[in-house]
């Protein structure tokens, strides 16, 4: 049996470092594959050698028998390969009919172009999706949901029969995860293969039906699902359990950290106290969006609430505190806040590793002060949390998630705060790193800090912390011990406030 | 499909458009011309009209040039030297049939080489268009220190004529926008220049390139049409001040960024239109002119420009696109 797409043998380095070392993977049409690995393991990249966005130095594709090669993304659509890449790759600027045909625009007389029959082509396209959305919008209108959509759609017309969806669902809302996986399901009856990459488990088992793992650019093994769990999965990955992601858990020692009283997040929620004890990692649990980052971000004046009063460190400070000025304050008692969004609202992606570990030392200093070169700091601190970069002057775009994370933990680790507010700490991070990273943070609580995390993945929570407090409808419905919390238990007692 | 107050909205907020918000200077374009044709007598006779256009020709030539590299998110600031430098080589006392093909044929090689810098060099356009100005503006005074020289009756002709009662100047006019709709509207040049400033603009080079589409060989066209739309400029004026004058075009590379500013068009590129720098060019002719009929000194009109050109651009809530 041939397969419509087959890679054999792919070797690919960048400079000096092998990102992919004779990887083959054989696509088989009607089945949605999963391609899962730690960040670096070369997934993405070998994904891009199929959309035509690099070229292998070797091996080969094949192409129902034929060997192919691909200049360029497009000479790989026109081969049938659609890609939804991590990175939206459509152009806000352009309407949604003009991304459809963006490259082959049908010419009408004059040598105009043919608007008609784009915007026609184009709403076939999309209703074939069931989408009703105007040609003529524009992509900056559109949600990210409806950008993918339009993607896939985009695929459909060209007549793809390979669909690759590069870790879609990361900034997609329940309700249009269930969409996606509609339209995947779709395309898998409709006899396309699929590539879909995710860090999410409970995704890739409800919809896959392949798995082929990646490590360090070699191929692990290629699994029907059918065959794995979730914890034979994770330990083909990483090779270890997932019991030994998450370290040994600690004690809060007494004193109080952090206490919160009376927080009103919005006029018509009711008011709320927490505390977070030192030594004591502390999360924030319940259904998405139902306030636990606007209680979190209320602390560094990120989110303005009716009401509220912070202790911290015998200082008394009422909330709400003004934007600008919110997170220096928060800095200046010792406290540190790591943003969800590492790339738009953490790191300053351009500037070196060096740079971004020390950006909050030199905020906390007087701004004419002539700048410290800070070099022993640095090192200490790519060395405690193993950032792997050949050294402080790598542009922190350049590293995986997890090390980019990784740097913005450093930064803030490296002042002298002993209170760590953190927004999902191990987002688009991988498996490795993320044990990593709950290292870091059990450390840092066991040298008597204190943290508080929100995190979409509960999982996670109840591994990682030692509290839990349930926030359902901006306010606290249920506290309760980590170490006996379920998924089963806190979504219950969300749903049942 | 849209109702139309929210149609009113998205003209005032850009939203929803790539026409770049051109609504707010088309108001003040109107206002002038009412306020003007109220206010004096000279404004709405035939002959202040007809120089208006005049005098606003070689701006609107320049600006619409320009639009395309801003379009690339680019900018050209080597256009007035290639004004002055057209004039020069027109007033060099060869014969028309030489010199006027001549001049296009320097442009183009120009655009060219400012276009290779940017794209295949990776100099930044201010740099690789400032370097060229420098350039071009020494080769002129090379050739013609100070202004003389007469330039072919035929091009004299081209500006100071008129067909059917009309003056040549709106015949200028009408082709160069007709060319310049072609260009960007009814061609896939045109919508590949937006599409590659819509990458630009959101942060990625090679959006437009993963679809396909030649980036860098568009780019470097644009750069080519801006200067030969630069040199059209240079021929309008030495047909109207009959001489070569290496100082003719001095900062107009300004005033055509002012002009395709005001129109609307976003200098991060992939946003903007033609008629939005049309209006942009209207409202800088109309300051112009009416200064000049309230016996307004033009340093005052100077400084009203820069006043004008931020209010305008502040007033206008833009957004980057894509976000």
């Amino acid at each position: 049996m041939s397969h419509p797409i087959e890679m054999a043998g792919i070797s690919k380095a960048f400079g000096g470092s092998a990102a992919l070392r004779d990887v083959s993977l054989a696509l088989a049409p009607g089945t949605v594959h999963a391609l899962m690995g730690e960040n670096g393991a070369g997934k993405s990249t070998l994904m891009k050698i199929l959309a035509g966005v690099h070229q292998p130095d070797s091996g080969e594709i094949r192409r129902a028998g034929r060997t192919v090669s691909f200049a360029n993304p497009r000479a790989a659509l026109e081969a049938g390969i659609s890609t939804v890449f991590q990175e939206l790759s459509l152009l806000p600027n352009m309407t949604i009919a003009e991304n459809m045909f963006l490259g082959r625009e049908p010419l009408g007389r004059l040598g105009g172009i043919d608007r008609r029959r784009m915007r026609e082509e184009t709403k076939g396209a999309l209703a074939r999706l069931g989408l009703a959305l105007d040609p003529d919008t524009l992509v900056s209108e559109l949600s990210i949901a409806e950008r993918q959509f339009v993607e896939i759609a985009h695929g459909i017309d060209a007549d793809a029969d390979i669909f690759i969806l590069d870790e879609p669902t990361a900034a997609l809302n329940a309700a249009d995860v269930d969409v996606l996986n509609r339209h995947i399901r779709t395309l898998r009856e409709a006899g396309k293969a699929i590539v879909y990459i995710s860090h999410r488990m409970d995704e890739i088992f409800a919809i896959c039906d392949v798995v082929t793992v990646l490590k360090d650019g070699q191929l692990v093994g290629t699994r029907p699902l059918s065959e794995m769990t979730p914890a034979s999965l994770i330990a083909m990955m990483v090779g270890r359990e997932l019991e030994d992601l998450f370290p040994e858990r600690g004690e809060g020692k007494g004193a109080a950290a952090l206490a919160v009283s009376d927080l009103r997040l919005q006029a018509d929620a009711k008011p709320f106290s927490f505390m977070v004890k030192k030594g004591e990692i502390v999360g924030f649990a319940g259904l998405e969006g139902q306030g636990q980052q606007k209680a979190l971000r209320a602390l560094v004046g990120q989110f303005a609430p009716v009401e509220g009063t912070v202790s911290r460190r015998g200082n008394t400070i009422r909330l709400p505190v003004p934007k600008e000025s919110g997170v220096r304050r928060w800095q200046a008692l010792g406290g540190a806040f790591v943003p969800e969004d590492r790339k738009d609202e953490g790191l300053f992606l351009d500037h070196s590793v060096g740079q971004n570990i020390v950006a909050a030392l030199h905020g906390g200093r007087p701004a004419l002060k002539a700048a410290k070169r800070y070099s022993s700091v640095i090192a200490e601190t790519m060395r405690r949390l193993n950032v792997k970069a050949s050294g402080p002057s790598d542009t922190v775009g350049a590293l995986s998630g997890g090390n980019q994370q990784k740097v913005l933990l450093g930064r803030y680790l490296a002042t002298d705060a002993d209170l760590l507010l953190i927004e999902e700490p191990t987002r688009g991070v991988d498996v490795g790193a993320k044990a990593e990273i709950y290292r870091i943070l059990r450390d840092f609580a066991k040298a008597g800090g204190a943290v508080l995390v929100l995190s979409r993945e509960t999982v996670e929570l109840i591994g990682l912390c030692d509290r839990l407090y349930v926030i359902h409808g901006n306010t606290i419905v249920s506290e309760m011990r980590a170490a006996e919390a379920t998924e089963h238990g806190i979504l219950d007692a969300a749903l049942s406030a | 499909m849209t109702s139309p107050s929210s149609t009113l909205g998205k003209l005032i907020t850009g939203r929803g458009s790539r026409q770049g918000l051109w609504l707010l200077p088309f108001i003040i374009a109107i206002a002038m011309a009412l306020w003007l044709a109220i206010t004096t007598s000279q404004f709405g006779q035939w002959s202040n009209l007809t120089n208006l256009v005049a005098q606003g020709m070689p701006l609107l030539i320049t600006a619409v040039g320009q639009m395309f590299v801003v379009l690339v998110g680019g900018l050209d600031l080597s256009i007035g030297s290639v004004v002055s430098f057209t004039t020069a080589i027109l007033a060099l006392d060869l014969p028309g049939y030489l010199t006027i093909p001549g001049v296009f044929l320097f442009a183009g090689l120009i655009g060219a080489t400012n276009g290779y810098c940017i794209t295949r060099l990776n100099v930044h356009p201010i740099v690789a268009t400032l370097s060229m100005q420098y350039v071009v503006l020494g080769i002129t005074r090379v050739l013609r220190p100070v202004s003389g020289g007469t330039v072919p009756d035929s091009v004299r002709w081209l500006v100071e004529g008129s067909i059917f009662g009309l003056p040549l100047p709106l015949f200028w006019g009408v082709v160069t926008l007709l060319v310049a709709w072609k260009l960007l509207y009814g061609s896939r040049y045109g919508l590949h220049l937006f599409a590659i400033g819509g990458g630009v603009a959101s942060g990625s080079n090679d959006a437009a390139r993963n679809f396909g589409i030649p980036a860098n060989r568009n780019i470097l066209l644009a750069y080519v049409i801006c200067s030969l739309f630069a040199a059209l400029a240079g021929l309008f004026l030495a047909g109207r001040i009959v001489s070569g004058d290496p100082n003719v075009g001095l900062l107009m590379e300004l005033d055509a960024i002012t002009a395709v500013a005001i129109g609307g068009t976003q200098l991060s590129g992939g946003v903007g239109s033609l008629h939005g720098t049309v209006i942009g060019v209207a409202v800088l002719a109309l300051l112009s002119n009416g200064m000049n009929l309230l016996n307004v000194t033009p340093f005052v009109q100077t400084a009203i420009k820069g006043v004008l050109l931020m209010a305008v651009v502040a007033l206008q809530s833009r957004k980057k696109i894509g976000l």
